[in-house]
């Protein structure tokens, strides 16, 4: 069963492979998430994100809305960890439905689904 | 003396580097499924490939720039990621840049590290990176070969010189980090220990005058950098502080003794980010200071301070469309703004306006794809502070005022 963080107020929803045992909802977590800084869960488990191209619009809502960051903000913290170094890109999925696929089968994975589509 | 040991080498790397370019394009192909979708986890392949041209209506830039304009502006980088334990990383990159005279196309290492993180919670990360690491100075000097990270077609030139490029790109050091989170924004901090990269031409040229008989050679160096990002990165400012420490150890019958020469830079850096525009400043004071020993700087120009800051907005008319509008104000000696005192001392040598640039820039940015980006970039330069000594060898012969026109086709993975 994958775990669904209850943040009710958005369309966009964070989704977890089922190991992670704790579900990140607090927006200071899921930007240290989302923004490549969180390594590893309060277990060990390395971290793995998942996110959709940039231009798509559950990723820009789910960064608005969710994150509270533009998309591009977020672009330019992932390419200033490429290319120094200090950092690595997200795996970027095609689709929602690639998106919950890969978050299942890779431990430790967090990306984010929508609502409506999810149930 | 410059050591151009690695030449030889370079060109057969730099054909390799080449292959691997062309099979990232490859992979990525028409349909614009990027190499990035490739990326796993645990090891990741970027690059980037970067052609400009250059066009100025007087003074060279980056190549023989004038009537028919200079195409030697090539950027070129391959880098790897491995996340050897969820604690550990190690990450190299390999560049080769072309700009004109200053750089040949000869690659470098321009960063291989281990990076260890001691802590990594939701409120704070903590670690130590050991190896080549990028210098992080301001808002853009740790990616300002990456034409996509770039502000512009060519970074502000008052506090990213690219005439002692080789001095600020990285350092073999080590490095200490910490990022601070809570619910109002994050705090890094980043302080590191170690060598600069000293041994280049340009660098030689611009601190002494000239290419002279003896080296410039690295010591013990510190470079700290605190940034603070509000509410995810709406308002970001930063503080930059340098002391790079280098000594001039004398040639073959050298009239000038050996001594050290202190360069301290302090950077000032702010941002505001809004949905669909960004208005970012950058103030610098970089102080020099020489020993008495070195007979090649004169006695008032010992100890000196040099000035610089831009203003920049850029505005997204879509998410495929940027406008740009920067003014760039550089003074080499804060107490010589319009350079009569350098002109004086010189016998006209070196004009007044080769100690001030005033740039107004206009530019464009297009994002067709993700991995493509075309900019187009026009500047108004009043003052030849940052013109490449090596592109303009006799500084009277420069004009005061000119003018430049840049295009910039970017691919990356």
């Amino acid at each position: 069963m994958i775990l669904i963080n209850p943040m009710i107020l958005y369309a966009q929803q964070v989704y977890v492979n089922p190991g992670v045992s704790q579900v990140p909802d607090d927006r200071q977590t899921l930007r240290a998430i989302f923004s490549m800084r969180l390594r590893q869960w309060p277990d060990g488990t390395p971290v793995t994100v998942f996110v959709l191209p940039t231009t798509h619009p559950v990723h820009v809502d789910f960064c608005k809305e969710v994150l509270g960051v533009f998309p591009h903000q977020l672009q330019r913290a992932w390419d200033r960890l490429v290319y120094s170094g200090t950092g690595q890109a997200p795996v970027e999925v095609d689709s929602l439905e690639e998106m919950r696929q890969r978050v299942q089968e890779t431990p430790g994975a967090v990306g984010y689904v929508n609502k409506e589509n999810s149930e | 003396m410059i050591q151009r040991s690695l030449l030889m080498d370079s060109h057969a790397l730099f054909r390799a580097l080449l292959r691997v370019m062309a099979l990232g394009i490859a992979i990525s192909g028409p349909a614009g499924v990027a190499v990035v979708r490739a990326a796993q986890p645990d090891f990741q392949v970027h690059g980037f490939l970067s052609q400009g041209y250059v066009l100025t209506s007087e003074n060279n830039f980056f190549g023989n720039s004038t009537s028919n304009g200079s195409f030697e502006f090539t950027e070129l980088g391959v880098n790897a990621f491995w996340r050897l334990t969820p604690s550990v990383h190690a990450a190299v990159q390999l560049l080769s840049r072309r700009a004109g005279e200053s750089s040949n196309g000869e690659i470098r290492l321009d960063y291989g590290m281990v990076d260890y993180r001691a802590v990594s919670n939701e409120s704070l990360d903590f670690g130590v990176r050991v190896g080549r690491i990028k210098n992080p100075l301001g808002f853009y000097n740790d990616t300002r070969d990456v034409a996509f990270t770039r502000p512009g077609v060519i970074l502000p030139q008052s506090i990213y010189f690219d005439r002692t490029r080789d001095l600020a790109l990285s350092s073999d050091a080590v490095q200490f980090y910490a990022n601070r989170r809570n619910a109002k924004g994050e705090w890094e901090l980043q302080l590191g220990i170690g060598n600069p990269d000293v041994d280049d031409l340009d660098t030689e040229l611009s601190l002494l005058g000239a290419d002279r008989a003896g080296d410039l050679r690295e010591e013990l160096s510190y470079l700290g950098r605190l940034m603070y990002e509000r509410d995810g990165g709406n308002i970001r400012v930063g503080l930059t502080g340098a002391q790079l420490n280098m000594d001039y150890a004398p040639g073959v019958g050298d009239p000038s003794g050996p001594g050290s020469i202190r360069f301290t830079p302090v950077i000032l850096s702010a941002q505001y980010n809004a949905e669909n525009w960004s208005l970012t400043g950058e103030y610098a004071q970089r102080q020099l200071e020489f020993d008495d020993s070195i007979i090649y700087v004169p006695s008032s120009l010992k100890h000196f301070t040099g000035e610089s800051y831009y203003l920049q907005g850029s505005y997204r008319l879509d998410p495929q469309w940027e406008a740009l509008v920067r003014y760039d104000v550089t003074y080499l000696n804060k107490d010589d703004r319009n350079g009569e005192d350098m002109a004086t001392l010189t016998g006209g040598a070196r004009p007044d306006y080769s100690q001030f640039a005033k740039d107004w820039t206009i530019g464009l940015r297009w994002d067709p794809h993700r991995s493509w980006m075309v900019r187009a970039e026009h500047h108004w330069v009043d003052g030849t502070a940052w013109l490449p000594l090596q592109d303009n060898p006799v500084p009277s012969e420069t004009e005061r005022r000119w003018r430049l026109f840049t295009l910039l086709v970017s691919f990356r993975f």
